[in-house]
């Protein structure tokens, strides 16, 4: 389905967005960082340092409360002052309340995030689009059984129907041991095994997949009457030579912008389970920014650095939306298309 | 006269309102639109027969009908002795590769996403003809056929004017070896310099490959142009069918006079003449009118035996009588214009509503008729006042349903020769008719 043409419009647009080539080198860096995480972090991201916690990044200064006790001519004395933490160049990003090293936490919780947000998306939109575009081509009773299931789906809260799901499955995940670990290549001291969370990713799969169905029966509904349709059927083709050659090409481009937008609501709701205690994944960003929000006031930066991951990647996978949208429309002129 | 490759017999498509479950379980009368309504016609070997017709009367469905891509709801086409509605399987596969369809919007008649060798390739990938490498050859012949450049073959539809599209849709028609190709309007979206190029180059093609056309258009310059004969549709029937030469030279139909008369002509006598178009809108198909489906606008309604009035005067009398049939008049307003609270004064009605109606006199007899009816109007009997002049006034037309004879050039239409249970029809109904004596019910 790739042709050389559009390959040929995929680069012409490339070197003509200097968005795109950010998106793209955003989405590198994160997806180098997340597989070979191992090797890049400072230190184990699971281990407590509790003489060492609350550390702020590197250029910030933080002063923390600490209250000692001591005899003074044989009576207690509390007493109460402020310490000024130091930074440490071993923890450039600082530690979260544990001790934990931030920075290589945000690394490996990178893991996570990306695979439920690519996994997840990606049964959504294989369920979505293939609900949607049976419903929109055949229509007549097939549209109205399919499409008001997906309204009942849609009308539960996604967050509520994935918690029902997670407590009706418990959380099932899957440990696959980390190559880098095993092979020796990384220190054995990190974490030896990557965790899919299964149960995760078929939720939010399943609470995400009815947004790709509307989007694409609408899309099948209009590309269905028009006149290459009647054509292809009239040169004899069969109702799946007809979906798979004119109604789904032309109906991808605003999926897969839909795609681009959900994979950035699939890590956020990802992040809320985590963030709720829901998905069992005890390195992810969304459960790191639930750890930091009780320390917001004093050490920001336990949620903030992970925050901010989940907007860059949320940006990065967003404009390479627009690219891959601007190059693969031919009809639109002066964007992408040629000449 | 060679053997016809397509027959279509009696065909009809009706669309069904109100259709839906649960329609049917309140109990919502289903409503049919009669798009095509019983159309007999055959396409010769070789020839290329034009169907004209007005926007709405069923032309693009009859193609889409006559090709299977909507089902039919009554009736039968024949291609070659095979029946078109009962193939399945590899007979249809074969009727798919015999009969091509050629569309009418260059915009969307092609996908956006197939590049112009993928479209005109497509039906050889869909019967498996060939490999991909042969295919694209076929793809380069073609173009260059069609009068594109080989070269081109990669390009997307967007890069083509739309009179090159068409040819890309012709080409991709042609890309099978079709023995019959429905031309759908195939240049109605085109310049007038681009049409001629194309209807050139449809013909060109026909010539070279034997090919037979079923050719649609509402553009009667165009058909005469490419066809060897025509039909005229009106409101899902065919009217009239003929040789070319015949149907323009001698309409027979008053539908194609009329037709033919609305076109405007290069000539120096068109600054005096008089168009004299059709009057009022096509009817609804939802509600076609009784009899012939033409007599709502016909200009040469027929008379009943015994009255022969002029033809403006009776259409003007049969229009008056429409409007009180369809309750279009309004008693209470009229009797405010006059100004008779106690709607006593009948003759000041009559005179205001008479005046209203007709511009000119009638003769006595038919004045008396119509005052009569008015009166029975002033009081309010609608019913009274449209029986009085359906008595005296009611034509064959909206009696009896004509028929399209056989032979080479037949009309639908009660003035000329119609079938022979047409013509029995007729003459029960003249028998049946009684001329009443002017206002003879209100003595």
């Amino acid at each position: 389905m790739i042709s050389p043409r559009t390959l040929r419009n995929l680069r012409s647009e490339l070197s003509r967005s200097l968005l795109a080539k950010l998106g793209i080198a955003i989405l590198a860096v994160i997806l180098f960082t997340a597989v070979f995480a191992p090797l890049l972090a400072p230190h184990d991201p699971t281990e407590q340092d509790l003489d060492n916690a609350n550390i702020p990044p590197l250029g910030f200064t933080a002063t923390e409360n600490q209250t000692t006790s001591q005899m003074v001519d044989g009576e207690v004395q509390i007493v109460e002052e402020e310490v000024v933490v130091n930074t440490t160049v071993a923890h450039p990003l600082g530690t979260d309340s544990l001790g934990r090293d931030v920075l290589s936490r945000t690394m490996f919780g990178a893991r996570t995030s990306l695979l439920v947000g690519l996994f997840g998306t990606s049964i959504a939109v294989v369920l979505g689009v293939t609900v949607g575009i049976t419903a929109g081509y055949y229509g007549g009773r097939i549209d109205d059984a399919l499409m008001r299931f997906a309204d009942v789906m849609l009308a539960f809260p996604s967050l509520v129907l994935a918690i029902a799901l997670i407590g009706l499955w418990g959380q099932a995940s899957l440990r696959i041991p980390d190559p880098l670990v095993e092979l020796g290549i990384a220190s054995s001291e990190m974490p030896s095994d990557i965790v899919l969370p299964g149960t995760v990713i078929a939720v939010v799969a399943l609470v995400n997949w009815v947004w790709f169905a509307r989007v694409a029966r609408g899309e099948a509904l209009s590309v269905r009457d028009q006149e290459y349709v009647k054509a292809a059927r009239s040169m004899g083709g069969s109702d799946l030579h007809v979906i798979l050659r004119h109604v789904l090409p032309n109906s991808l481009t605003p999926i897969l912008v839909l795609a681009t937008i959900q994979v950035a609501a699939i890590i956020l709701l990802e992040s809320s389970l985590s963030f709720l205690g829901f998905s069992g994944a005890q390195l992810s960003w969304g459960f790191d920014i639930a750890q930091g929000r009780d320390y917001l006031s004093s050490s920001w930066w336990i949620a903030t650095v992970p925050g901010l991951a989940i907007v860059a990647a949320v940006v990065g996978i967003n404009l390479i939306g627009d690219w891959l949208r601007d190059a693969l429309d031919p009809g639109i002129e002066g964007q992408g298309g040629a000449p | 006269m060679t053997d016809p490759l397509v027959t279509v017999d009696d065909l009809e498509k009706y669309y069904y309102e109100n259709d839906t479950l649960l329609d049917r379980l309140t109990g919502a009368e289903r409503e049919a639109v009669r798009a095509v309504d019983g159309v007999s016609f055959e396409v010769r070997e070789g020839e290329t027969l034009g169907v004209v017709g007005e926007s709405g009367c069923g032309k693009s469905t009859l193609a889409e009908t006559l090709m299977r891509l909507r089902e039919p709801t009554g009736g039968s086409v024949t291609f070659d002795g095979d029946p078109v509605f009962d193939l399945s399987g590899t007979d249809m596969n074969a009727f798919r590769r015999r009969a091509q369809v050629m569309f009418q919007d260059p915009f969307s008649s092609l996908d956006p996403r197939m590049t112009a060798g993928e479209i005109i390739t497509e039906p050889l990938a869909i019967h498996g003809v060939g490999t991909s490498g042969e295919r694209r050859e076929r793809a380069e012949t073609l173009l260059d056929e069609v009068g594109l450049s080989a070269d081109q073959i990669d390009r997307y539809p967007h890069e083509f004017s739309g009179g090159q599209r068409q040819r890309i849709g012709f080409a991709r028609a042609l890309a099978i070896d079709p023995e019959f190709i429905v031309l759908d309007e195939p240049v109605s979206a085109l310049d007038v310099s681009v049409q001629a190029q194309v209807l050139n180059l449809l013909a060109d093609m026909q010539a070279e490959r034997d090919l037979t056309y079923l050719f649609i258009a509402h553009d009667l310059s165009v058909v005469r142009h490419i066809s060897d004969r025509v039909a005229v549709m009106y409101l899902g029937e065919i009217v009239e069918i003929g040789p070319t030469e015949e149907i323009f030279e001698d309409p027979k139909h008053p539908y194609t006079k009329a037709l033919l008369e609305s076109v405007p002509r290069a000539d120096t006598d068109e600054r005096d003449r008089t168009v004299e178009t059709i009057r009022g809108d096509v009817p609804s198909p939802r509600n076609p009118p009784s009899g012939c489906s033409f007599r709502t606008r016909c200009p040469e309604l027929i008379q009943p035996p015994g009255l022969d009035l002029p033809q403006a005067t009776f259409r003007g009398i049969s229009e008056f009588r429409t409007r009180i049939e369809n309750g279009d008049i309004d008693v209470d307003l009229r009797w405010e214009q006059v100004g008779d609270p106690d709607r006593e004064d009948r003759e000041a009605f009559v005179d205001s509503l008479r005046e209203e109606a007709f511009d000119t006199e009638l003769p006595d007899a038919e004045e008396e008729t119509v005052s009569e009816a008015i009166r029975a109007l002033a009081d309010g009997d609608r019913e009274t006042a449209a029986a009085t002049l359906r008595e005296r006034y009611r034509s064959p037309c909206e009696a009896i349903d004509p028929g399209l004879p056989a032979g080479e050039h037949p009309s639908a239409c009660l003035l000329n020769e119609q079938p022979e249970d047409v013509e029995t029809a007729r003459e029960e109904w003249e028998a049946d008719y009684e001329a009443p004596e002017a206002g003879a019910s209100s003595r």
